[in-house]
């Protein structure tokens, strides 16, 4: 059974090469990757991640909306009931926010040059801790 | 439909996709025959506008009832894993109640559509959806499986792709109750648009193909292709044409289904060591798999029994 991931832009940059990449990445790993692009609103996110029932979302943010745009993700999932989907994140992102971002539930934040076989074995690590 | 029902019904078809015994024994028993359902599948060429295309019909057949979308992509021949991103054209419909839209990896399977589809299919019309639609992988000549699964099957092409003879080929040109030109804003629009109607003029069924031009991004001729769409259904279910579709697709489901089962054993059954057997020649194994197939044969028939 492949993972499921969704890899999200949310907020309003149009940066997307490190998402793309990551996407590439999880798909050479065995994974199946829904890819929806750009501009996308947390709760679009939600939406799509419940109707294509993944295991976890990746959200790429680069313009420093992410204290907001990241959190509000994960109340989302839970305002749904799926809290059960993790949500990782990635982009430039300052040191100081990472541990606020822990608190509000993202699992993992990578920062530019983070290690693709990283990504990979965080993503595999936090779906397996979920079955 | 709330997320709830969205989060349960996209459970169902992850486990349907892992071949999971009990789901797919229940959901096998849904019924396929409901008439005011109509099941659209979209094919054409890798960048023809398929998905931007389904994003307009599902915005037109929504206000006209419940509607899920099937997005397939391709799977990795290597690693298995995939990029479903169909996803980015519907993107500002993604909260509609009343559009389900779920993205499959093909899995492997050749021809254009993933092994469980028309057991999907089942799933969604007993959720009550009204209109079905299957967006192919980005197909080629010969990915025609969707004919055997949709009452109606809406080939996309684009202009510029070729000459004529591209249309007389066998195939792709052969299984369209719809052709679209979309792109038909981009020069030599009109010269496929006439090709494609010989080859509508020419197909011996009672049923022409109608061969609409559309540009997706704009919406522009896609009102007539939804009314086009809704013509051939009734042209369907006013000549008793429906439920002869239907028993096709639930056919090609179980041929589909059962072939991958044995191709599956057959593989490995064939493995590393047999592999280095048959290569060096001196064995005859194909005698003794026709041998084994015989029993298998002759077992069926307690199955349709």
């Amino acid at each position: 059974m492949p993972i499921r991931v969704l890899i999200a832009k949310p907020g309003l940059d149009g940066h997307d090469r490190g998402a793309k990449v990551v996407a590439r990445t999880l798909r050479d790993a065995g994974m199946e990757v829904i890819y929806t692009g750009l501009r996308q609103s947390p709760a679009q996110i939600v939406e799509a991640a419940i109707q294509e029932d993944v295991d976890i979302i990746g959200l790429s943010c680069l313009s420093g909306a992410h204290n907001s745009l990241f959190p509000k993700v994960v109340s989302l999932l839970k305002e749904k009931g799926a809290e059960d989907i993790k949500v990782f994140g990635g982009g430039v992102i300052p040191d100081s926010d990472i541990p606020k971002l822990k608190e509000a539930g993202i699992v993992h934040v990578f920062t530019p040059g983070s290690s693709l076989e990283k990504i990979v074995a965080a993503v595999r690590d936090c779906v397996q801790d979920n079955e | 439909m709330n997320s709830t029902d969205f989060r349960n019904l996209a459970r169902t078809i992850s486990r349907l996709e892992d071949n999971h015994r009990e789901t797919v024994s229940r959901i096998i028993q849904l019924p396929l025959d409901r008439p005011q359902c109509h099941i659209i599948g979209i094919t054409g060429p890798p960048g023809a506008g398929k998905s931007t295309l389904c994003n307009q019909l599902l915005s037109q057949l929504s206000e006209k009832g419940k509607v899920a979308i099937l997005m397939v992509d391709p799977a990795s021949p290597f690693s298995g894993g995939a990029i479903l991103g169909d996803r980015i054209r519907l993107n500002h419909l993604a909260q509609h109640p009343g559009i389900y839209a779920r993205s499959l990896s093909n899995r492997g399977n050749p021809g254009g559509v993933s092994r469980w589809v028309v057991t999907i299919l089942r799933l969604l019309m007993d959720k009550g959806f009204d209109y079905l639609v299957v967006e192919t992988v980005g197909a080629g000549q010969s990915e025609v499986k969707i004919a055997s699964i949709a009452d109606t099957t809406v080939v996309v092409a684009v202009p510029q792709l070729g000459d004529d003879i591209q249309t007389a080929k066998a195939g792709m040109m052969e299984i369209a109750d719809i052709f679209v030109v979309n792109k038909a804003d981009l020069p030599g629009s009109e010269k496929t648009a006439n090709m494609l109607r010989e080859v509508a003029m020419d197909s011996s069924g009672q049923w022409k193909p109608p061969v609409c031009q559309t540009v997706a991004t704009s919406g522009e001729g896609c009102q007539q292709l939804v009314e086009e769409i809704s013509s051939h259904h009734t042209y369907l279910v006013d000549n008793n044409l429906l439920e002869q579709k239907r028993r096709n697709a639930a056919r090609f489901e179980l041929v589909e289904m059962s072939s991958w089962l044995l191709h599956r054993q057959l593989e490995e059954l064939l493995g590393e060591r047999q592999g280095q057997l048959l290569v060096s020649g001196q064995v005859d194994l194909y005698s003794r798999l026709e041998k084994a197939y015989e029993a298998f044969i002759n077992s069926l028939s307690e199955v349709s029994d």
